[in-house]
């Protein structure tokens, strides 16, 4: 894989065409002094996929919760399908939320809903008929493999079956863009291709996909754009090359 | 379907699901709901009784003058054109003695025999004053009862002004003492209530979470917990209702003597349609208020 030219640290994006995500300087404290985020700047554009990589503790999560709006930048601007996430209100963020399908390490499944209420949730939220919501599950389940299992709890599912219920939910809305906070993490090598592959699907179906992991041969499998996160900057972002006509 | 029976085919399913995932937690605030009701119900109930039982009376408030003996027709007619003319008598009507004495010995029924063996007739002629509608009442009765006081050929004037003072403090006195007691209950189901949400919001944090992050709402993520409350209430309203359902018909019996004391011997009646939805639905809003109350605030993360 080729990997393309080095940002300086903290540098404002170049001139985007359609971009999903713009971040301008900012910058996340939890505790004067202590920065989980430092004078970030990145665009990324419609249907691009970027890997977020470093260290424990290099800001990736932050990054991750500040696009989805659990949490304010301390400085700067963070633009996300043309919302501003550092002003939007509480009764905003529902509506932002919609539009941006995340998924965690742990999954995070509800144990005692079935595979297709746990997928459903996002449907429910926005008053999708009971009729159309068991259709659309059933058909992203069936895309992921899955639609045998429907009926089960997601304790009877081995841990790749959960991460891929958890994309499922995700997805199920059709999502402008979709963030994936280490999805891997909690998988076996074999599974976590698999998985990395679903998501990767996603954006060749025009879905921004960003992925926060620390698996550097992950991220060499794939040759996708990669920003470097460390203390809390981004010390790289690279491209990969477009081969010579 | 829309997306508001949607929402609401939600809620519902949510807040059953939420109920049955802790039916113990659930039943007792159930069970302490009904407890309280059954109370402020009981003195509900009673309030009820008495002001129908003054209702009932009031329609038949009167006066009567009873006559000097020995007065003349003219005078006693007399008499009755000027009870006639006083403000707030709607009727007069003149009662002779023997009228009266025909009317004791109908009421005495058995005992009639007995009042043949007195002679003379012992009872007086009477004026009956009926009142009119806006002077059915205490005041009503003091204005016509000092209007003819006094007058020459009235030997005394009885009236119920005595009585129904005295029923309309007691009146006052239970209903100062159910709401009272109802305030206090209120009070205590809002706080069992709020806490028994309370309980339910730390057990479904996940589930807060995570609807939360597929773009719920704080009103759609609070909807089921507020219509959990509401059920809650509302079954604490019914089953109160039962449950006086229940001491209405089966203890009243025991009770009759003392109960004839404070309604005066009218049949007591049970709460009407309208009233026992007013119960329940009182229910159901402590229960929705606490539920309320008990989110506020609570889910803005």
């Amino acid at each position: 894989m080729k990997f393309g030219r080095r940002l300086t640290p903290g540098a404002a994006p170049g001139p985007g065409g359609d971009a999903a995500i713009r971040a301008y300087h900012v910058s996340k404290s939890y505790a004067a002094g202590s920065f989980a985020l430092r004078d970030v700047s990145l665009e990324v554009g419609r249907g691009e996929f970027v890997f977020l990589t470093g260290p424990s503790g290099a800001g990736k999560t932050s990054l991750l919760k500040l696009l989805f709006a659990a949490e304010h930048p301390s400085e700067g601007q963070i633009l996300v399908l043309g919302r501003n996430v550092a002003r939007l209100g509480d009764r905003a963020i529902p509506d932002l939320r919609r539009r941006v399908g995340v998924v965690f390490q742990d999954f995070k499944l509800l144990e005692r809903r079935t595979i297709e209420e746990n997928v459903g949730l996002a449907l429910d939220v926005v008053g999708t008929s009971r009729r159309e919501a068991r259709a659309k599950v059933f058909a992203i389940l069936k895309q992921l493999g899955l639609q045998h299992r429907r009926h089960h709890h997601p304790l009877s599912l081995s841990g790749g079956e959960q991460q891929r219920v958890a994309i499922a939910r995700a997805l199920v809305n059709e999502p402008e863009v979709l963030l994936a906070d280490e999805p891997t993490g909690n998988l076996d090598p074999d599974l976590t291709v698999e998985i990395m592959d679903l998501i990767a699907s996603a954006a060749t179906r025009g879905t921004t996909v960003l992925v926060a992991t620390h698996e550097l041969g992950l991220v060499g499998r794939y040759g996708k754009r990669t920003v470097r996160l460390e203390a809390g900057r981004i010390v790289e972002d690279s491209r990969p090359r477009v081969a010579a006509p | 379907m829309s997306r508001i029976a949607a929402r609401v085919l939600y809620f519902g399913r949510t807040a059953l699901r939420g109920i049955s995932a802790s039916p113990i937690t659930s039943a007792v605030a159930v069970a302490t709901i009904a407890v309280c009701l059954v109370l402020v119900g009981g003195f509900a109930l009673l309030v009820f009784n008495m002001e129908g039982l003054l209702d009932r009376f009031g329609g038949d408030l009167h006066v009567t003058a009873y006559l000097e003996p020995e007065l003349s027709d003219a005078r006693q007619l007399e008499l009755a054109e000027v009870a006639r003319s006083v403000e707030g008598v709607a009727a007069v009507r003149l009662v002779s003695a023997d009228e009266a004495f025909e009317r004791f010995r109908a009421g005495v029924a058995r005992g009639a025999d007995y009042l043949d063996g007195l002679g003379e007739n012992p009872l007086p002629a009477s004026l009956e004053l009926a009142l009119a509608p806006e002077s059915q009442s205490a005041a009503g009765m003091a204005v016509v009862v000092e209007s003819l006081d006094g007058l020459s050929g009235i030997d005394e004037l009885s009236s119920g002004q005595d009585w129904v003072e005295g029923y309309l403090r007691a009146l006052a006195l239970v209903r100062g003492l159910g709401v009272g007691l109802g305030a206090i209950l209120a009070v205590a189901t809002l706080l069992i209530v709020a806490n028994t949400i309370r309980l339910a919001v730390v057990a479904r944090r996940d589930e807060i979470e995570i609807l939360s992050l597929v773009g719920a709402s704080p009103a759609f993520v609070r909807g089921p917990f507020l219509l959990e409350g509401l059920v809650q209430g509302a079954a604490g309203g019914a089953l109160a209702l039962l449950l006086l359902f229940g001491l209405f018909h089966l203890v009243l019996p025991s009770i009759a003597f003392g109960l004839e004391l404070v309604l005066g011997g009218v049949a007591p009646s049970f709460f009407s349609g309208g009233q026992a939805l007013g119960l329940v639905g009182s229910g159901a809003l402590l229960g929705l208020l606490g539920a309320g109350g008990a989110l506020a605030g609570d889910l803005r993360s």
